[in-house]
């Protein structure tokens, strides 16, 4: 028989309910984005956003569903790594929902979720996973019990660099898909900062020079596309270098950046250069949701991993690396 | 291997596929050589992909003298040719460290992290940066003796930080590819790091772990 698991996903500003069932079919996937004038995110504002609309969405998601309350045999929660406040505001609904439905409690890794409900989208068994994000940007790969990090920014993610551009050249917020749109309208290249290390990165200094292009009159069509064509380039190199070093023979391109056709372009080219298999997450389970959140905890529960209450207390910082991937091992 | 031949001339065979180059071994005036090419990503802006290749061979082949007048062991560069971007020079006969490190005993692995540490800790006396030091680029000889290579993303007048993040990267390096040994080998490889540079060490270490902590959610 299978299980039926509700994911509530809530580590910045999203919040969402997903349930998915042990057969990989997810019966519903419902989601709520703050958006501010500005952009940005106050963590206060984000977890009062979540606690006012949570109870909304989670009873959208089993009405979608087609559900009862009572049908769900599992609550898993995004522990980390995230916002303080939204972890803690989001794991308080998981708990109680756990305890008033009396079911297993799983605790779930927001950057590890996205990796494996990629893998359930595209069938892949074992790729080398670039996740972009507004909060993250990081080359991943399983090896050794756990998913690696073999690369990641030095300093802000892809989408926080976007965001930022965005909101100091008048383009509002989320500034990505503008810059996306922009960019085709562009065809002059200006060189901006292309700084790799390694596999690591760096996306502040392209922050820094087109905001002067700017100042220098050079439009904004063409500024968009310089910083795409940069930004995207370095994350092509360092995923083409985790590829050459694990020798892995699929990329999975993940998480809220994934959106942009242009960075699914290049990826696709490091991948035919390589010959291994190439996959997009389709935008509904790309960004933060609540369905990764349900099926990782499918995967933990059926590998007998769930948490008590009292030991559930969120984890901010919590690092890819450091959870044991029972279900791969 | 594969052969192939160039301008009908020598034979060379593929050593290495990179993510970057074709290390090719070639032999010319009775001697063994390495050819290292650095081809064009179809995938890249070309601008990008030419400004690139460019500067990381001409890059390259500066740094390898550099580090060799600081001390440490690099091949010695023949030629370079900046508009196919390849390197001619030395062949160094020996294994990459990322595959011989699981078969050695603690002892010899840690003499050999003691010295990694001790060659990173000459080029950043010299104010020097590897920019990208992982065991992959580190050779073992026939002798046991170690030979660092690729400097293609090496940099002077390093700062502070551009050695913390030297020394972020064999972090990574050795948690992502030998996580088993990964505490004795980060131990070795900063021993051999700070005796010798003594107290100036400090600093970049602490830059070190640092930079491990950006990049993330706070």
């Amino acid at each position: 028989m299978s299980l039926i698991c509700l994911g509530l996903e809530g580590t910045a500003h999203s919040f969402g309910a997903g349930i998915v069932t042990s057969n990989g079919n997810v019966l519903s996937n419902e989601y709520d984005m703050l958006k501010t004038k500005e952009g940005g995110i106050h963590p206060r504002e984000a977890s009062r956003h979540h606690s006012e609309l949570g109870p909304t969405i989670i009873n959208r998601a089993i009405e979608t569903a087609g559900i009862d309350y009572n049908d769900i045999d599992i609550i898993a929660f995004s522990r980390g790594p995230g916002l303080g406040p939204c972890l803690r505001t989001t794991a308080t609904m998981a708990r109680t929902l756990a305890l008033r439905l009396d079911i297993p409690l799983v605790d779930v890794n927001h950057c590890v979720a996205h990796i494996e409900i990629g893998c359930l989208e595209s069938k892949f068994q074992d790729p080398v996973t670039v996740y972009v994000s507004g909060g993250n940007t990081q080359i991943i790969a399983f090896a050794g019990g756990r998913f690696r990090t073999f690369g990641e920014t030095l300093d802000i993610a892809i989408g926080n660099m976007l965001d930022v551009l965005g909101r100091e050249i008048g383009m509002g917020f989320p500034a990505g898909p503008i810059v996306e749109k922009k960019a085709l309208e562009g065809s002059n290249y200006h060189t901006l900062p292309y700084s790799v290390k390694g596999m690591d990165l760096s996306y502040s200094g392209i922050l820094t020079a087109s905001k002067k292009l700017h100042a220098d009159g050079v439009s904004l069509s063409d500024i968009c596309f310089s910083v795409q064509e940069t930004a995207f380039g370095m994350l092509a190199e360092i995923a083409e270098r985790a590829i050459a070093h694990t020798k892995k023979t699929e990329l999975l391109l993940t998480g809220g950046v994934a959106r942009n056709n242009r960075l699914a372009d290049i990826l696709e080219g490091v991948a035919n250069r390589h010959n291994v298999k190439f996959h997009r997450v389709s935008p509904q389970l790309a960004g933060d949701q609540g369905a990764m959140i349900a099926w990782n905890g499918i995967l933990q529960y059926n590998a007998g991993n769930q948490i008590a209450i009292s030991d559930s207390s969120v984890l901010p910082k919590w690092r890819t690396d450091d959870q044991d991937i029972l279900w791969r091992a | 291997m594969i052969k192939i031949f160039f301008g009908g001339l020598e034979s060379m065979e593929i050593l290495a596929l990179g993510a970057e180059s074709v290390i090719f071994t070639i032999n010319r005036w009775d001697k063994q050589f390495v050819l290292k090419w650095r081809q064009t990503k179809p995938y890249l802006h070309k601008d990008i992909d030419s400004q690139l290749n460019k500067t990381r061979t001409s890059r390259e082949c500066k740094m390898l003298t550099t580090a060799r007048t600081l001390g440490v062991p690099t091949p010695a560069v023949y030629s370079i040719d900046l508009s196919n971007h390849t390197i001619l020079m030395d062949y160094i006969e020996g294994t990459q460290f990322k595959l011989l490190a699981d078969t050695l005993s603690t002892d010899k692995l840690t003499k050999l992290c003691h010295q990694f540490g001790y060659f990173i800790a000459l080029l950043h006396r010299g104010e020097v940066v590897h920019g990208d030091p992982t065991t992959s680029n580190l050779i073992v000889d026939t002798k046991f003796n170690l030979w660092m290579v690729d400097f293609g993303l090496s940099e002077m007048n390093a700062t502070v930080e551009m050695k913390g993040v030297d020394l972020h990267l064999i972090h990574r390096a050795l948690e992502t590819t030998h996580w088993d040994l990964e505490e004795t080998m980060l131990e070795a490889t900063l021993a051999g790091y700070v005796d010798t540079l003594g107290e100036e060490a400090k600093e970049t270490i602490s830059r070190m772990h640092e930079i491990r902590e950006r990049g993330r959610y706070h």
